[in-house]
């Protein structure tokens, strides 16, 4: 146990001391967050928010536009001035005052049209305040109650037929969890597990790999850095969730759903749970990938391949959303590459029953058993063939050592 | 107690029969030579005592019984391909190789220094590997195999990127070992290095045994009637029971005739009032025996087939 401990210690201090480790870990998400800043900063800027003029010919305006007290961050207000006529707004928006108004016709209760008048396009928040305007006050002459509720619309409860699993039709922001654990488990498999190919055909290369399984059993050595890149992808996760938690506080008021977001412990369990199996897969297929090719751009085109299975649930999401439990979405949990986000997929959007859900961890923990067994015959075979690139069959050729 | 007992081993990948049977045992104390030409069969024998393969056929001993995890740490071990972390440290390197055999951080940073000081590398342990020479590199790759104080040391060409003065170093080093108590196998093609070193040798080719026993042992097996000398003068054309005079720069190698010994070859020189500046009995070197061998050995494999 010690020496997978100290395998695992020297590859994780070994990534994550790096200074390119952290370049690229807080590269992604602070580039992500730039890329939003400077586009958000962009239409920001490039909004008109000079003040819209309307004449009310119709007299249907009664409750003027609200004015909010105070802005909240990058908030956006066009303030509704009204005109006697249209002349007078008509020079404003010429002179630059207003960047243009709206007419509403005397008739516009028969026609609910209005025009608007400007050498510009209004944008979307323009539009918003106009229509909002005309709402509000056509409600208000028609004296609806609870105008408020129906301003928001119906809510929609869903029950699966088992009564089990329900929801209140706000949960479709859970299907925020999956994706997050598919994309983390992408991010995994392709950055800790490139590390795990980069070390093993490098240590193949160096020679380092006959000094270290004359240390340890080729099993000791594989799983010591199946664990330290482990360590390498929970620190990648850990560093993200910290830099989006601060995210989250710091704009907490600006995500509508933030206060909704309730998720099960349970949930969470498991999705977490199909993460790690799932990598344990395919850090072990890495590993056999590693310990047959002599160079790692070899082992780098066959890690593509690889990463293909990982990406199924994204390819086949509309199957996902049309009926989880159908044949596809189940195909795809059962397979121990993709089960991590097609699992997770499944149980944000329906009741699975309990037993696949038993069965797909049946499924991964066999996958681990038979994945490692076949990485120790590689890393027995494959990792002294300095020369040349074995194929899977030559692992079956008779060889065998206690492992 | 031997060693290590290697027992009638035999090893094939797919068609190829890389060791076809092998047996030999070292003991505590004795720098034991493995020879054998390119491809005999001596990286593979290694490999299954170090049970990274497993035999086929025969068994293996080491410290009285089969290769455990446990072993593995009291076993050091110089690979032909030398193998170190290229972008790290050399400390932090000998480090973490030591660590992997089971040596505390107290204990590493105990011995250490003292290694790097004899190997003349205290300067250049913060260097990442890939900056060193070759013979500074290969210094510390048998501090690896070293630091642990193992008591059973693999090396295969110890002195392969070696200078002279390192060379030299590592003799030294491998003489006080035995002197230690500590079981050597050295494999190497430098014949002169096993004629210095080794106490008692294998020669395999094909994945067999040709030869085996100690240095003296193989020396008198090979060794011939023919006597080496150096004159202060010519030699005449013919000697009374001398088959043949060669020249060999100052030397002359005689070779007896049948019924005549080398006692018999030097009262004939006296007799002749030949004056000599040195007598010996020409033994032959183990580069003459290990070509020779090997040759034969190969003919009698063509004869057979």
């Amino acid at each position: 146990m010690k020496k997978i401990i100290d395998v695992a210690r020297y590859e994780y201090t070994h990534h994550v001391g790096k200074r390119r480790f952290w370049v690229a870990l807080l590269g992604i998400p602070v580039g992500l967050l730039l890329i939003m800043a400077v586009s958000m900063l962009f239409s920001y800027l490039s909004l008109d928010t000079e003040p819209v003029g309307y004449i009310d010919q119709a007299n249907l305006i009664t409750q003027p536009q609200e004015v909010p007290e105070k802005l909240g961050f990058m908030e956006i207000f066009i303030q509704l001035i009204p005109y006697a006529n249209e002349e007078s707004a008509r020079a404003d928006t010429e002179n630059g005052t207003l960047q243009g108004f709206v007419v509403i016709p005397a008739g516009y209760q028969s026609t609910y049209s209005v025009n608007y008048y400007s050498n510009k396009l209004p944008g979307s928040e323009v539009t918003g305040e106009i229509n909002g305007l005309l709402r509000q006050n056509l409600m208000l002459r028609e004296q609806v109650p609870h105008l408020d509720r129906i301003e928001e619309g119906s809510q929609i409860s869903l029950q699966s037929l088992d009564g089990r699993q329900s929801s209140d039709g706000a949960d479709w922001h859970h299907i925020i969890v999956p994706i997050a654990i598919g994309i983390l488990y992408f991010i995994m498999v392709m950055t800790c597990g490139g590390y795990l190919l980069q070390s093993l055909v490098e240590e193949k290369q160096n020679r380092t790999m006959e000094i270290m399984i004359t240390s340890m059993t080729p099993n000791q050595l594989m799983i010591g850095k199946i664990i330290g890149n482990l360590g390498v992808g929970f620190t990648q996760i850990l560093v993200w969730i910290v830099i989006l938690s601060i995210g989250l506080l710091i704009f907490r008021d600006q995500i509508p759903f933030f206060d909704d977001l309730n998720i099960s412990a349970g949930y969470l369990t498991i999705s977490f749970s199909l993460l790690i199996l799932s990598f344990i897969v395919a850090a072990g297929l890495l590993a056999i990938i590693g310990a047959l090719m002599s160079t790692l751009e070899e082992g780098q085109s066959v890690n593509s391949l690889l990463i293909l299975p990982t990406m199924l649930p994204f390819y086949f999401f509309q199957a996902f959303l049309k009926n989880p439990n159908g044949t596809i979405p189940r195909v795809l949990s059962f397979f121990p590459l993709s089960a991590t986000f097609s699992l997770s997929l499944r149980m944000a959007f329906t009741s699975v029953p309990a037993w696949e859900i038993v069965l797909v961890f049946v499924i991964l923990i066999v996958s681990i058993a038979l994945v490692f067994w076949l990485s120790g015959k590689a890393f027995r075979r494959g990792l002294l063939e300095y020369h040349k690139k074995l194929k899977l069959r030559d692992l079956f050729v008779k060889e065998e050592k206690n492992g | 107690m031997d060693t290590i007992v290697v027992n009638h081993i035999a090893k094939s990948f797919g068609e190829t029969k890389a060791v076809q049977d092998v047996s030999f045992s070292v003991r505590p104390g004795e720098i034991f030579g493995l020879l054998g030409p390119n491809g005999s069969g001596k990286t593979t024998s290694i490999r299954m005592i170090l049970d990274i393969y497993q035999p086929e056929q025969g068994e293996i001993t080491i410290l009285g019984g089969p290769m455990t995890e446990e072993k593995l740490n009291h076993i050091g071990y110089l690979p032909e391909e030398r193998g170190l972390y290229q972008d790290i440290d050399v400390a932090r390197n000998l480090t973490y190789l030591a660590t992997l055999k089971n040596m505390t951080k107290e204990q590493i940073d105990q011995k250490l220094p003292a290694w790097l000081e004899r190997f003349d590398l205290t300067e250049h342990q913060k260097k990442k590997t890939k900056e060193l020479s070759k013979g500074m590199q290969q210094k510390a790759q048998l501090i690896a195999a070293l630091i642990h104080e193992p008591e059973i040391i693999i090396i295969d060409e110890p002195f392969s990127a070696l200078d002279p003065v390192n060379t030299q170093l590592v003799k030294d080093l491998l003489v006080e070992l035995r002197d230690q108590g500590k079981t050597i196998i050295m494999c190497t093609h430098q014949m002169n290095q096993v004629e210095k070193l080794c106490d008692r040798l294998v020669l395999i080719d094909h994945g067999k045994v040709l030869l085996e026993g100690s240095l003296k042992e193989v020396q008198e097996r090979f060794a011939t009637n023919q006597v080496l000398i150096q004159t202060n003068g010519d030699l005449p054309e013919s000697l009374p029971g001398v088959q043949s005079i060669q020249r060999e720069g100052l030397y002359y190698r005689l070779t007896p005739s049948d019924g005549f010994t080398p006692h018999a070859i030097l009262q004939q020189l006296i007799d002749q009032k030949i004056g000599l500046n040195s007598f010996e009995i020409a033994t032959p070197t183990l580069d003459e025996i290990f070509i020779k061998v090997v040759q034969e050995g190969r003919n009698g494999n063509e004869e057979d087939n």
